[in-house]
């Protein structure tokens, strides 16, 4: 809301400067967007909060700064002279969508010499940015802004059969409109029509054949209450914004239309002449029902935590234009808030009213915050372990949009074969998926990175994805997802260490089940699943080349993703020390020639089973081939075993034993050869 | 010769040789004991070394490495000693000369998110003030999304253009009431944790939020928010503004003043917005105020008996301020130089 200094000034003695008088306004809920000088008059910029449609026009600014000033306000009192017959003879006005139109007050001026407006008003619009169009429309306008009430006049000899009929409009019915387009209407639109046509869209636009010009004699005012919500979505709907549906939306007082009807035939008296024709027709004033509101000081004393005095907390709601019925001595009133405060209908309200204007620098800021406990959640220890760990790894934290678009990537979804949620608007440009799986997000992080020639690229995100159910909500599954080189190990050895970790070494080395997965997006058998309890924990996994090729990738990575919701069902709170065993622990290499088909997975159950309780660790070390030697189709695997009886020192034939033992089954099981 | 006689043997060189080695004073001594135990000749150690011949075979690795050891212990004895008075120890370099003014090894480490930190930032201070984290779904119905948060239907608040909507097949209708939507704000959670927990109740819940806004420096579609909520039965908008106090002076570390500008939210009343004076300016901080008696009553909360507070604040911005970034966009951009440079 633009206000000019000078036109205020015709309603509230402004005895402070234009610069204070915004921090004021500010301070008591009119915030300060900026301040202009427009031919040598200070314009203040003011941003009113959609509850207060009544500081929408200067009596309601005007108002606001006479209460904080301790000024009288002064609100003109129009007595335009009639003459001329009776309107009702002249026009007749019937309602016919009440829902969308409340209220609606005609006046008839005949006579009118439609022209320029005077410097003074022209001045006024156009040191709010308004441009003036002729003498009777600016006078419209010109009310407007300074009460908050739109009005609309009409070429009366454009009105046939000299009849308003404000109805719905039929499906269907097309409308031009003062700036010459065409709208395709729909039946709750409030459309106001003569006897035979749409002559405006109520509250929103008038129409281009029934418009005042310079031809124009005699004038229709219209003063009008429509509904916020009509408004709002004729408005929305048709992409037609203007001051007057600004207003209609916030709610206009429909106990002030008669005021700002008179208010504008007498400027238009004033500055275009003619005959205000006797009365008005009005489709009826619905009676003012001001609730009634009980205040009471002690629930004022509950809300702000201090105490205003009573005698203040009073003469600040008079002054706001309240009309305190029974102001008891007791600390309990009851309030009759004005017709223009719409927003004011409970007791919380009235205590928001007393304590903006007493003032917010009044409430303390050193009041008792009595203390309590707090404790950390289990799932923010997780997490900051798991964030150690992916950190201490060299994998950096990513965030990125929860929703992604379709890419040779959007496919990867390990978690659900339900299709994706998707958004009505996109997020991004193309971006309408709820994302199943973090991974086609880190793919395009690393194209992105990939682009920029960003090198060594590793990335993890921890966040939800989004998995389609029958009905109702999603579930939300909150993930660590990450981005490694080439090397699956990297995206393995992360995830291993994150779950030993979180959950001790045990749960990982013996309850977890892995297990080699074929998925498309994965290079065949690069994929590995771990699952708990016949639920999936993680998996991992090289991305095929298929997406590679298809994101113009530079090479292939390994990704993966491990349910983090689930992990902390089975985190550990601390770790528990398990004992130190006193006894040295026994290395042995081994490397063992085998079959090129044979997975280490294999390899380690039969070397765990052979070995015994004695084996405590089994090291992967390296694969390497010698074809020269070996044949095709080998490959060494060395790997070391860490041996530890819990009772005693082990000794070389006990060690020995163990390493026979496993070589013998591993020859058995998968025909490999020791290598001396 | 058996197994334990030669590891007898050994301990005892090697004891011999450490203990004479410790005391060593001058390089004469140096060089006399350096003969003595590693002398190529008739050393000690080579002496042992004649010994292990003899062992039985299957006792040979053991014997071997022990052997080794031995050696190793013995050299690295003598070297010890030569550092100490200074001379070269076996007279001849041990490998290459050491660059101890090489740049240190240090293995990459990755480094957390600018959104982390700063959320990770305010839920430590919030808990040392008494307030416990919770969450949220972040798709949500309109009935928490909007009804309890006292935001009825014909409120702009819910315009599908200002909002993303979730598209199902039935129905593509916003005002439905079981539609879903990406949640507009953390708000969202206050209600669903009154719903669920008993009074009274000191919560922050930070997370993601969805508004439809183009993108440019300063607004992205997606951001998250820090909501705060305290229900008890005498909570007033004094300890609002203590409690904010407190905050702000543990996050900007210095004794920081508030101020309060009324606003309107439709799920609080008296609604507020907060500044804090800071380096001799206002910044805006976020939104605040008293429970409305209206989102109580959807909850079945007696509002003569209880009241509370909520305030909202964009972790974005604290986040940019603090680490001095100047567009929105580059926090969800994935790009490493920009990632690499909040490692703290």
């Amino acid at each position: 809301m633009l206000v000019s200094w000078e036109w205020l000034s015709d309603y509230v003695d402004l005895t402070v400067g234009h610069e204070e008088m915004a921090t004021r306004w500010a301070l008591t809920g009119l915030n300060h967007e900026s301040t202009e000088l427009v031919e040598g008059v200070p314009v203040i910029d003011l941003e009113v909060t959609s509850n207060r449609g009544d500081c929408l026009g200067y009596i309601g600014i005007a108002r606001e700064a006479a209460v904080l000033l301790s000024q009288t306000l002064r609100i003109p009192q129009p007595a335009p002279t009639e003459s001329g017959r009776d309107v009702a003879d002249q026009l007749q006005i019937s309602n016919r969508y009440v829902d969308g139109c409340p209220r609606y007050i005609g006046r008839l001026i005949r006579g009118v010499k439609v022209g320029p407006s005077p410097e003074w008003l022209q001045k006024r619009l156009r040191a709010i940015g308004v441009k003036s169009i002729n003498n009777v429309v600016d006078a419209t306008n010109s009310v407007m802004f300074e009460c908050g009430q739109p009005l609309h006049a009409f070429d009366f000899s454009q009105i046939r059969g000299g009849q308003i009929i404000i109805r719905r409009a039929e499906p269907k019915e097309s409308f031009v409109a003062i700036d010459h387009k065409t709208y395709q209407l729909d039946p709750d639109m409030v459309v106001i029509a003569d006897s035979e046509r749409a002559v405006a869209l109520g509250g929103v636009m008038g129409g281009v054949d029934s418009e005042v010009t310079d031809q124009t004699v005699d004038v229709l005012l219209e003063a009008a209450d429509f509904i916020p919500l009509a408004i709002r979505r004729t408005a929305r709907k048709l992409k037609l914004h203007s001051p007057a549906s600004h207003r209609y939306e916030r709610r206009v007082d429909s106990q002030q239309l008669d005021w700002a009807s008179k208010r504008c035939c007498e400027l238009i008296l004033k500055i275009a002449g003619g005959e205000l024709q006797k009365g008005m027709v009005d489709t009826g004033e619905k009676p003012f029902a001001a609730p009634e509101i009980n205040l009471r000081a002690d629930r004022i004393i509950k809300v702000l935590g201090i105490e205003v005095p009573w005698s203040t907390t009073l003469d600040i709601l008079k002054r706001l234009g309240c009309s305190v019925i029974d102001g008891g001595a007791n600390g309990s009133a009851t309030v009759l808030p004005p017709s223009y405060r719409m927003d004011l209908t409970r007791e919380i309200d009235l205590i928001e009213e007393v304590a903006r204007i007493y003032g917010y620098d009044k409430i303390p800021e050193d009041a008792v915050v009595p203390m309590v406990a707090s404790a950390r959640r289990p799932k923010d220890t997780m997490m900051q372990t798991v964030r150690n760990v992916c950190c201490g790894f060299g994998f950096s934290e990513t965030m990125t949009p929860s929703l992604i678009g379709k890419t040779p990537a959007s496919s990867i979804s390990p978690w659900s074969d339900i299709a994706p949620l998707s958004t009505m608007v996109p997020l991004l440009e193309g971006a309408s998926q709820l994302r199943r799986s973090l991974v086609p997000s880190l793919l395009a992080s690393r194209l992105h990175n990939q682009q920029q020639s960003n090198k060594d690229v590793h990335l993890f995100e921890t966040s939800n994805v989004y998995l389609p159910v029958a009905s109702g909500l999603p579930r939300e599954q909150f993930h660590l997802g990450a981005l490694g080189g080439e090397d699956l190990r990297e995206i393995v050895g992360l995830f291993e260490e994150v779950v030993s970790r979180v959950c001790g070494a045990d749960l990982l080395e013996k309850e977890i089940q892995k297990e080699v997965v074929s998925w498309p997006f994965l290079q065949p058998e690069s994929g590995v699943q771990w699952t708990l309890d016949g639920h999936v924990l993680a998996w991992a996994g090289v991305v095929s080349r298929s997406i590679v090729d298809g994101m113009k990738l530079d090479a292939s990575m390994g990704v993966g993703e491990l349910n983090l919701d689930r992990l902390l069902t089975i985190a550990r709170e601390v770790p528990r020390l398990q004992g130190i065993v006193p006894f040295p622990v026994v290395d042995r290499d081994l490397n063992l020639i085998v079959d090129e088909s044979l997975r280490w997975l294999e390899l380690e159950q039969a070397v765990k089973s052979a070995a015994g309780p004695l084996c405590v660790g089994i090291a992967f070390q390296e694969i390497y081939r010698d074809t020269k030697k070996d044949g095709e189709g080998k490959k060494r695997m060395l790997f070391s075993l860490q041996l530890q009886s819990a009772t005693e020192t082990l000794t070389s034939q006990q060690a020995d034993e163990v390493i026979q033992r496993v070589v013998g089954r591993c020859k058995e099981q998968f025909g490999a050869t020791l290598l001396a | 010769m058996s197994l334990s006689h030669f590891l007898a043997a050994l301990d005892e060189l090697v004891e011999d040789a450490t203990r004479s080695l410790a005391s060593v004073d001058s390089t004469e001594t140096l060089e006399a004991l350096r003969v003595k135990f590693v002398g190529a000749k008739n050393g000690a150690l080579k002496s042992v070394q004649k010994l292990l011949a003899s062992v039985e075979v299957p006792d040979k690795p053991a014997a071997g490495k022990r052997f080794n050891e031995v050696r190793d212990t013995i050299q690295a004895a003598l070297d010890a000693a030569a550092a100490a008075v200074g001379g070269t120890g076996s007279g001849k370099a041990s490998g290459p000369k050491l660059d101890a003014t090489l740049p240190g090894l240090r293995p990459r480490l990755g480094q957390l998110h600018p959104i982390t930190q700063t959320i990770e930032h305010l839920k430590e201070i919030m808990g040392r003030l008494g307030f416990s984290v919770t969450e949220g779904p972040e798709i949500e119905d309109t009935w928490h999304n909007f009804v309890a948060l006292n935001i009825p239907e014909d409120h702009p608040a819910r315009d599908p253009l200002d909002n993303f909507y979730l598209a199902t097949a039935n129905k593509q209708s916003a005002s439905d009431h079981d539609a879903m939507l990406l949640r507009s704000q953390t708000s969202t959670v206050q209600i669903r944790v009154m719903e669920s927990q008993p009074l009274p109740m000191r919560i922050i819940s930070l997370g993601r939020v969805y508004r439809p806004d183009a993108p440019d420096a300063t607004h992205f579609p997606m951001f998250h928010q820090m909501e705060g909520l305290w229900v008890d039965r005498h909570v007033t908008m004094a300890q609002l503004k203590s409690v904010l106090r407190l905050f702000a002076t543990s996050y900007l570390g210095s004794d920081v003043n508030v101020r309060f500008r009324p606003s309107f939210f439709p799920f609080t009343e008296p609604s507020v917005e907060v500044d804090y004076w800071w380096n001799g300016q206002w910044i805006e901080f976020g939104g605040a105020g008293m429970v409305d008696p209206n989102v109580f009553a959807h909850l079945n909360i007696d509002s003569e008996k209880y009241s509370g507070f909520a305030f909202g604040l964009g972790v974005e911005r604290l986040c940019m301020r603090r680490f001095g970034i100047t567009d929105i966009r580059d926090l969800y951009r994935s790009d490493v130089r920009f990632l690499r440079q909040f490692a703290s």
